[in-house]
C-alpha cells in the first residue's frame, strides 16, 4: 500500500496555510525594498493572489517560498518602475553623500586613507549576521539610491533597463551606482570588516 | 591620452566596469594602475565581493520570528 493521495481540498488548505506563514516574511521583504507600507502591502497582496489563482505554477519546479519570492521580485520591480518616474532629479542626501565620497580623496586624487584588504570576505557570506549588516547598510543609502542599487544588483536589471525605467541618463545612472557602491564599501568596512582586522 | 589615473578616477572606473564593457584604453590604464596601487586592488576586489554578497542577500525572505512560547495560534 502506498501513501494515501491527498484530496484536492487538503492540498488547497496546505497551500493557504503555507501562504499564511509566508505572508509576514514577504511583507517584511517588500517593505525593506520599497520602504512604503502601503505599496509593500499591495505587492504582497498581488503576489499571494497570483499564487492562490495559479497554484499549479510552482509545483515540481521549486519550493513555494522560492517561487513566491520570484513573483514578489517582479511585483517590486513594477512598483519601483511606477514610482521611479515620480522621483526628483537629485536629493539633498545624495548630494551630501557625493561630498562625503569626494572627501575620501586628497586634492591630488589619492586615497586619504588607502582602503585595506578585507580578510576572508567570502566566509562572511555564510553568516546570517553579515547579511543583516549588509541589509542595514543598504537601508541606510538615500532612498532613491537604494532602490536603484537594488534594481541593479538584486533584481539584476541592466543599466539600460534602469535608465529607461527611471528616466535618467546612462551617465547619471553610473554616478548613482558609484555613490551607492562607495557608500556600501565604506559601511561594510566600518561595520563588519574593520572589526576583523 | 593621459596614461596615469588617479585613485579617484580609478574608483569611478572600478564601479563602471561592474555595469558596462569599458573601452580598451580605459582597461589598459586600469591594469597599469592596479599593478601599482594596492588600495585600488583592494577596492576592485571589494566591489566584486559586494556584487556576490548582494546576489546572496535575501534571495528568499527570512523566517518570521518564532512566536513566544505559550501564545495562542
Amino acid at each position: 500500500m502506498g501513501h494515501p493521495v491527498p484530496t484536492t481540498n487538503a492540498m488547497v488548505k496546505t497551500l493557504e496555510s503555507e501562504l499564511a506563514e509566508l505572508h509576514k516574511p514577504l511583507l517584511r521583504f517588500a517593505q525593506l525594498q520599497l520602504r512604503d507600507e502601503a505599496m509593500a502591502e499591495d505587492v504582497v497582496s498581488e503576489t499571494l493572489l497570483a499564487l492562490l489563482e495559479k497554484p499549479e505554477g510552482f509545483e515540481g519546479r521549486s519550493a513555494l517560498r522560492t517561487y513566491a519570492t520570484g513573483i514578489l521580485k517582479f511585483k517590486i520591480v513594477d512598483a519601483l518602475r511606477r514610482r521611479g518616474r515620480e522621483q526628483p532629479i537629485e536629493t539633498a542626501d545624495e548630494q551630501s553623500l557625493d561630498d562625503a565620497i569626494d572627501a575620501l580623496f586628497a586634492a591630488d586624487g589619492h586615497w586619504r586613507e588607502p582602503p585595506a584588504a578585507w580578510p576572508q570576505p567570502d566566509r562572511a557570506l555564510e553568516q546570517a549576521q553579515f547579511m543583516a549588516v549588509l541589509q542595514g547598510c543598504v537601508d541606510r543609502l538615500p532612498p532613491r539610491l537604494g532602490r536603484l542599487f537594488m534594481m541593479r544588483e538584486w533584481l539584476e536589471l541592466s543599466t539600460e533597463q534602469i535608465c529607461t525605467e527611471m528616466d535618467i541618463t546612462a551617465n547619471h545612472c553610473g554616478v548613482m551606482l558609484y555613490r551607492a557602491r562607495m557608500q556600501l564599501r565604506e559601511c561594510l568596512d566600518v561595520r563588519w570588516f574593520g572589526g576583523a582586522r | 591620452m593621459k596614461l596615469r589615473l588617479s585613485c579617484q578616477e580609478m574608483s569611478r572606473l572600478l564601479s563602471a566596469q561592474q555595469d558596462t564593457d569599458l573601452p580598451a584604453p580605459d582597461r589598459a590604464r586600469m591594469r597599469l594602475h592596479l599593478v601599482m596601487c594596492e588600495a585600488c586592488r583592494n577596492v576592485d576586489e571589494q566591489m566584486a565581493f559586494l556584487r556576490r554578497a548582494m546576489r546572496g542577500l535575501a534571495d528568499e525572505p527570512p523566517d518570521p520570528p518564532a512566536p513566544p512560547p505559550g501564545s495562542a495560534g
